[in-house]
């Protein structure tokens, strides 16, 4: 049925596939790499690939980690694209390159033929001094290899697939770039502020054009054209060229009759200005290229703005990192300590209430930024939970982590952030619905943020000097990394909250990267990666540990340095703690010896500990402090019974104490005439009248006295990994990410079976489509319905060995895909576009690409279609337009318009495959 | 610097370990612009206050002095932000300055625009300034000068007063070489300022106004004398009582050309205004109708210098009278600047900052004055007066544990191992009192005592004829008892540290003889005497004192004290 139909093939995205599988399987892994998100799920095929590199989303997301440099490459690519490939239409679908054509359709306009579009045109265009050509070149690289843009050149010289392919031969120098079909949707119809490129261009402009990107010194050309262009212009002429030619392109037509009205007419009518429509003239793009000297951007940007900020010495910033550092360790541990006791409930939506926020912000005495920052990192590390009870509370997990030392809980806790995609700054802000974020809340979760927080690290990483480093204010963090995103320039907000949070990790100090922060940058390829570096770069900065504390008569003690941590441990024991710093000073109250006493230490242990540590002889009032509070520590005594039994003679009570046969009932004598059981007042009661003494149950309903369960007795449960908790699914993109090269190669695999076993795959897929057209079933989304029956034929029939023969690429590309016509196209197209009626994985960006392409070319698809019935519909369509979900498409067979809603299309085939 | 004896805290506390080599050098290096805050035996603490750090930058220093000298002398690095917040505080000082402009008068002039406009938004300074000169100054009402400096304070931007004082009335007044016998029989002797009053008189009247901080016994009488003879002018001279008043009269006489008619006393029995008047806080602050009547004695004479005594005490209504005296020389004498009412901004925007500061240790270690032994003596109560503390009302248990029958006892045992000294037994209940003073044979001073007869007792006891004294509170302040050398402190009000550092002042003038002062406490165990002695005994362990806790039983076994005779 589709041989009836003027169906033009898919010419630009079959020729940026071509250009994908001429790639090396080097170059491949490099582009999978690069955009991790073409690999997942993972294509069938490569020109599936193609498609879903081309599709609108993936550009987006290519684009948005593009850097400033590399965007204006594109833009240039992009704005000369039509300069160097034909002559200027005025409307309708661009024409297929003609770059090895030498006679192109539009000779007309007069010129010499184009040249290639190399790099060092791009180079040139973009302008720039000789020592910005090589990060010119390297950018240009860059797009390519991701597939940004492509090469239409005759290519390297490929005997096959991948047989030349050597390592470190992944990318030739580029000969004539393309950019990437779908690219020029994202980059707008004026890149680089460019006007379109219009017929009639005026005379000798292209050519001068054309030379001054070339070889010849451009600016000269280009201003001597216009000159002689603008020869006989009105006044004001050259000074409305002038305000356009560096765009925006669109100027509005002054009232008529006034003179610059006159002077927009004279070049219009010159064709050096067009009228748009009745209120607007637009500056065809060689009238602005000429007009910029033949450039497209006024400079290149090839490097980031240097970085901005107070120089701070080393030893300062990593004393600061080293404090901060054992602040967070330090409250991490309180915080555990806090919840052991205090847990607190899971909000229902997830979170920890603000209530319970402050109480914590109290204990660690921090603001609640600070201290929601602590509960999240605590969190990313496992070590607090909720404990999954009904209903669920925060407490502390079991882990080893008091018995490791300062710098080994700091790493892990630095570790944690590093990989978290949590946004704890987020934390008191309101969402859309206004409800206050909650930490530990799964709505902090923010899949840029790992990609960000690596972004500030690099900038901080790259104002470090030899003993000095710089501290940028945020706003010089965001301008450094607005150039390496332009298109996606990370919120103010969120480059404050991790230079935050940096901080409070002690990441950096003072505002400035630490050198334990150094440790968290990604290690060099060159380098092994050493197991504790991050622990070791901490503990290196840490001051000495101080092991002796100076006992002064005011109570109070003065440990100088950091104290060890067998000292830390008494002093959090023994004392208040008054001042924390680089030394502590800790104060000795009666509160604070009693917890000393609770926890079993003695009046003598506890003054022989000191004097042991202290290099002066403990005070008097210390002493007397201590001893006196022993003294009346447990002066009043509380103990736990279940029942009691009181009489008044005080011999029946003893012979029941030591009577034998009653043990069971733990009999204490508390006084000479009350003895306390440990068994409830009934059983009780009943062993005694067993034992033939009648006793009395005391009370109105005999009341039964139970303690308290203790909360500290609680079980603790098991740490789980910082995905388990409730904090949102980690989904990871990379984790699901197959090894890049295992999918280039199983995709080389199917191509080559496809080329050998054609004609059974071409009966399979006749077997197939009429499977599918009979209906059945509905095809679920994404589900391999023909292809990968087909892979497993076809991969049966490959003789064994990944490299199989290789396989010629089409020696007449350009010239194939130039012949495509109708009444050809089933011919060629089992040799060149071997998987073009495999529609490999139906992922939704591939029937988009494969809509948007026809929609450029107008040509037709196939589309298959859930009907209101659920069964399949299979329609050939021609797209009219794709927006908003909904695809406008022609039915040339029933004449008929029609719009059907995107997510209803199962599959969408290029018309050339029925055979 | 890797060994300095400072650490700095991130919380603004300092650390200065005195036994380090440089220990001095560190001190002498902060102590313009940390306030001490303890002074025990092996670590003294400083802290970094707003206040502290501005009066630093009145005093002349910048704040890069301040960031070198905790550089130079701290141990770890200095925390960066700490170094940030002193220059950022320091900054602040002096950006305001009130000064005098030929044509209009009092004005207030900024070298920083926008924080003009800040602090002329404010409600607060509403009425206080007039119309606006031009870009960068203000005009000022003259009476409102201090009101201004006090609100500037309290936004936050200190204003440098260089307005300059009236020259007041003169009066000529001048130090005698030799002292005036008090007595018939008295000597005359010679006497000089010592170096430090002579430092603290000069750095006064350098800075204009301000306070001098001198501890107990130190003389800030005689720096206050000093500073009426640089003056040279008429003086108002303002007291806590009229014993104080007293004292002051006769220190005057005695030490300066001033003769007893040209000093009047302004007090609730006596309203002379002569070229030196000394006047009570109480009088000034006595209402009658709803209007304090006495004020136009600050108005009486074009007074060239008004002196303030116990400027920590200064209660709140002279605080208003003084911020309409902002045009006359004021010198503050304290021995703390520690206010428990924590208005210590309004001593430093309405007398003036802090001029001179001498630490207390540093005066003992020169010998002027004495040294001292703290006790505290625990007494058990007795089971009956336990169980009927343990069930008293929480408002009677402090009188009843400071009362306690069994301190009499102690009290005469401590009085009994310093048979030679003179004893003051200080209390705060009355009964307690005549009750210890009847079993002691002592007089006893009062609230209820004439003011004839406390001259006449306090006279007695300084002449040696009296050995024993039993005082109330009236005696905490500024009575001259330079010979007694053993106090002991029944009860007390509360915990206050003012009244301890009073007390104990008591007992610091220096001895003929060079003898240790001693200073007991006596307090109920297990109570809420114990509670508030702890807090004032923290208070003389900060500043410096050893002091030892004592069980009443084991009174009779210890030795007195190795020193006493």
């Amino acid at each position: 049925m589709a041989s009836s139909l003027p169906a033009a093939p898919a010419a630009a995205t079959r020729h940026f596939a071509d250009d994908l599988r001429q790639r090396s399987d080097t170059a491949l892994a490099a582009l999978l790499r690069a955009r991790p998100d073409l690999a997942a799920p993972s294509p069938s095929t490569l020109r599936s690939l193609a498609a879903r590199a081309s599709s609108r989303t993936s550009l987006e997301r290519a684009l948005a980690r593009t850097d400033a440099l590399t965007l204006q490459v594109l833009e240039t690519v992009l704005a000369l694209e039509p300069v160097f490939r034909a002559p200027p239409e005025s409307q309708g679908p661009r024409e297929v390159p003609e770059r090895s054509d030498h006679t192109p359709p539009g000779a007309g306009a007069g010129g010499p033929p184009p040249g290639p579009l190399s790099t060092e045109v791009v180079s040139w265009a973009l302008g720039g001094s000789a020592e910005d050509r090589p990060r010119v070149e390297a950018a240009v690289r860059l797009a390519v290899e991701q597939a940004l843009l492509w090469d239409a050149g005759p290519g390297p010289d490929v005997e096959g697939g991948e047989a030349s392919a050597g390592p470190g031969t992944a990318l030739v120098a580029p000969v004539d770039l393309r950019t990437t079909p779908g690219l020029d949707e994202l980059l707008g119809p004026n890149p680089a502020g460019l006007g379109p490129h219009l017929d009639p261009v005026p005379e000798g402009l292209t050519e001068a054009v054309r030379r001054s990107l070339g070889s010849a010194p451009g600016p000269a050309e280009t201003a001597a054209a216009l000159d002689t262009l603008l020869a006989g212009a009105p006044p004001g002429a050259r000074t409305i060229l002038d305000a356009l030619a560096w765009g925006p392109p669109v100027g509005v037509v002054p009232p008529a009759g006034s003179r610059p009205r006159d002077a927009v007419n004279w070049l219009v009518t010159e064709h050096l200005l067009v009228r748009s429509d009745a209120r607007h003239v637009v500056l065809p793009r060689l009238v602005g290229l000429a007009l910029r000297g033949g450039h497209t951007h006024r400079q290149p940007h090839t490097r980031a703005p240097g970085l901005q900020g107070r120089t701070v010495r080393t030893a300062t910033v990593d004393a600061e990192a080293a404090s901060a550092a054992l602040e967070l360790v330090r409250r991490v541990r309180v915080l555990r300590q806090y919840w052991d006791g205090h847990p607190p409930s899971v909000l229902r939506a997830g979170g920890l209430g603000v209530r319970d926020l402050r109480r914590v912000a109290v204990q660690l005495e921090a603001d609640e930024r600070a201290t929601a920052f602590v509960i999240e990192v605590a969190a990313l590390a496992g070590l607090v939970r909720d404990d999954g009870d009904a209903p669920p509370s925060y407490v502390p997990t079991v882990t080893d982590w008091d018995d490791l030392d300062d710098a080994t809980r700091w790493a892990r806790l630095v570790e944690a952030w590093l990989a978290s995609r949590r946004a704890p700054w987020l934390v008191g802000s309101r969402d859309d619905k206004g409800a206050l974020r909650a930490p530990l809340s799964p709505d902090l979760q923010r899949p840029w943020v790992p990609r960000l927080r690596n972004g500030v690290l690099g900038v901080l990483a790259a104002g470090s000097a030899e003993e000095t480093v710089l501290a940028p204010a945020p706003g010089a963090v965001v301008e450094v990394l607005t150039w390496h995103t332009p298109r996606s320039v990370p919120p103010a907000s969120a480059v404050e909250g991790l230079l935050a949070e940096a901080e409070w990790l002690g990441v950096t100090g003072a505002g400035a990267l630490s050198t334990p922060g150094r440790a968290l940058l990604p290690v060099p390829p060159d380098q092994p990666q050493v197991p504790g570096a991050i622990a070791a770069a901490l503990r290196a900065v840490l001051p000495h540990e101080v092991d002796e504390i100076l006992l002064q008569g005011d109570l109070t003690g003065i440990v100088p340095g950091r104290p060890t941590r067998e000292l830390a441990r008494l002093l959090e024991r023994s004392t208040d703690i008054e001042s924390r710093g680089a030394a502590t000073t800790v104060r000795f109250s009666p509160a604070s010896v009693t917890r000393a006493l609770d926890q079993g230490e003695t009046a003598d242990g506890l003054l022989d500990e000191l004097a042991h540590r202290s290099p002066v002889p403990v005070p008097q009032p210390l002493d007397y402090l201590v001893r006196d509070t022993a003294r009346r520590h447990g002066a009043v005594r509380v103990g736990s019974a279940s029942s009691y039994l009181r009489a008044a003679d005080a011999t029946v009570l003893a012979g029941l104490e030591h009577d034998p046969t009653l043990v069971s009932l733990g009999l204490v004598r508390l006084a000479p005439t009350v003895l306390a059981a440990s068994v409830p007042a009934a059983t009780l009661h009943e062993t005694l009248r067993s034992r033939g003494l009648v006793s009395a149950l005391e009370g109105p309903d005999g009341q039964v006295l139970v303690a308290r369960r203790g909360v500290t007795g609680r079980a603790m449960p098991a740490p789980r990994s910082a995905a388990a908790i409730r904090m949102g699914s980690a989904s990871d993109v990379a984790t699901r990410t197959p090894d890049p090269e295992a999918l280039v190669a199983e995709l080389r695999a199917v191509e080559t079976a496809a080329r050998a076993g054609a004609r059974a795959r071409a009966d399979a897929a006749e077997v197939a489509h009429s499977v599918t057209a009979t209906g059945g079933g509905i095809p679920l989304r994404g589900y391999r319905v023909v292809g990968s029956r087909l892979n497993r034929v076809s991969t049966a029939e490959v003789p064994p060995g990944p490299t199989g023969p290789p396989v010629p690429p089409a020696p007449t590309n350009g010239a194939a895909a130039r012949g495509a016509t109708p009444g050809e196209s089933p011919a060629v197209s089992p040799g060149v576009d071997p998987e073009d009626d495999d529609p490999g994985t139906q992922h939704p960006a591939d029937g988009l690409a494969l809509l948007r392409d026809a929609l450029r070319d107008g040509s037709t698809v196939i589309v298959e279609v859930a009907g209101h019935t659920g069964r399949l519909e299979r329609r050939e369509l021609k797209p009219l337009n794709l927006d908003g979900g909904r695809l406008r498409a022609l039915d040339p067979d029933r004449e008929a318009e029609l719009t059907i809603a995107v997510h209803r299309i199962a599959s969408v085939l290029p018309t050339s495959s029925t055979p | 610097m890797p060994d300095g004896p400072l650490i700095v805290q991130s919380d603004k506390t300092l650390l200065l370990e005195v036994d380090h080599p440089s220990a001095e050098q560190a001190r002498r290096s902060i102590a313009p612009f940390a306030e001490l805050e303890r002074a025990p035996e092996h670590v003294h603490t400083y802290r970094l206050t707003a206040l502290g750090l501005w009066n630093a930058r009145a005093a002349g220093h910048d704040a890069e002095q301040v960031v070198n000298t905790l550089i130079e002398f701290s141990r770890y690095p200095v925390p960066h932000a700490l170094l940030v917040d002193v220059a950022e505080t320091m900054a602040r000082y002096g950006r305001l300055v009130l000064s005098q402009d030929p044509a209009h008068g009092l004005v207030l002039r900024t070298t920083d625009k926008a924080v003009l406009a800040e602090v002329l938004k404010s409600r607060r300074t509403a009425g206080l300034v007039g119309e606006r000169l031009d870009e960068s100054t203000v005009a000022v009402h003259p009476s409102e000068r201090g009101h201004l400096k006090q609100v500037l304070v309290k936004l936050g931007w200190p204003a440098e007063d260089l307005a300059g004082y009236v020259d007041g009335e003169k009066h000529p007044i001048e130090l005698s070489p030799v002292t005036k016998p008090r007595t018939p029989h008295e000597k005359a002797a010679a006497w000089e300022m010592r170096p430090y009053q002579a430092q603290a008189v000069d750095g006064f009247w350098h800075g204009g106004s301000g306070v001098v901080v001198l501890p107990c016994g130190a003389g800030k009488t005689i720096v206050g004398a000093g500073a009426m003879a640089k003056s040279g002018t008429t003086t108002l001279i303002l007291v806590t009582n009229t014993v104080s008043a007293r004292q002051w009269r006769d220190e005057l006489v005695r030490r300066t050309t001033l003769t007893e008619d040209e000093i009047g006393e302004y007090s609730g029995a006596r309203k002379e205004i002569k070229p030196v008047t000394i006047a009570t806080y109480q009088v000034l602050t006595t209402k009658r109708k709803g209007v304090y009547t006495h004020l136009e004695l600050l108005d009486a004479r074009d007074w060239g210098l008004v002196l303030y005594d116990e400027v920590h005490l200064l209660p709140a209504p002279v605080f208003r009278m003084t911020a309409d005296l902002q045009a006359r020389r004021r010198l503050g004498l304290t021995a703390t600047l520690v206010r428990e009412d924590g208005r210590e901004d309004e001593v430093f925007s309405l007398i003036g900052p802090k001029r001179f500061d001498a630490p207390w240790k540093d005066i003992e270690s020169q010998g002027y004055i004495a040294p001292a032994d703290c006790v505290e003596v625990r007494l058990t109560l007795p089971e009956s007066e336990r169980m009927t503390y343990a069930t008293a009302e929480l408002e009677d248990k402090y009188r009843l544990a400071a009362s306690a029958s069994g301190k009499k006892k102690v009290v005469e045992q401590l009085v009994a191992r310093h048979p030679d000294d003179q004893v003051l037994v200080i209390g705060q209940y009355l009964d307690q009192l005549e009750e210890l003073a009847e079993h002691l044979g002592a007089p006893i001073i009062t609230g209820a005592t004439t003011n004839k007869e406390r001259q006449r007792l306090f006279g007695a006891f300084r002449e040696g004829e009296i050995t024993r004294l039993v005082v109330s509170k009236v005696a905490n302040y500024s009575v001259d008892l330079p010979e007694a050398s053993v106090a002991i402190q029944v009860s007390g009000s509360f915990g206050s540290r003012q009244e301890e550092a009073q007390r104990l002042g008591r007992i610091m003038r220096p001895k003929a003889d060079g003898r240790t002062a001693h200073f007991y406490a006596v307090v109920a165990r297990d109570t809420v005497d114990q509670d508030f002695a702890a807090h004032r005994q923290r208070f003389l362990a900060e500043q410096g004192y050893a002091y030892r806790i004592v069980d009443a039983e084991d009174l009779d076994e210890s030795p007195a004290d190795s020193s006493a005779p």
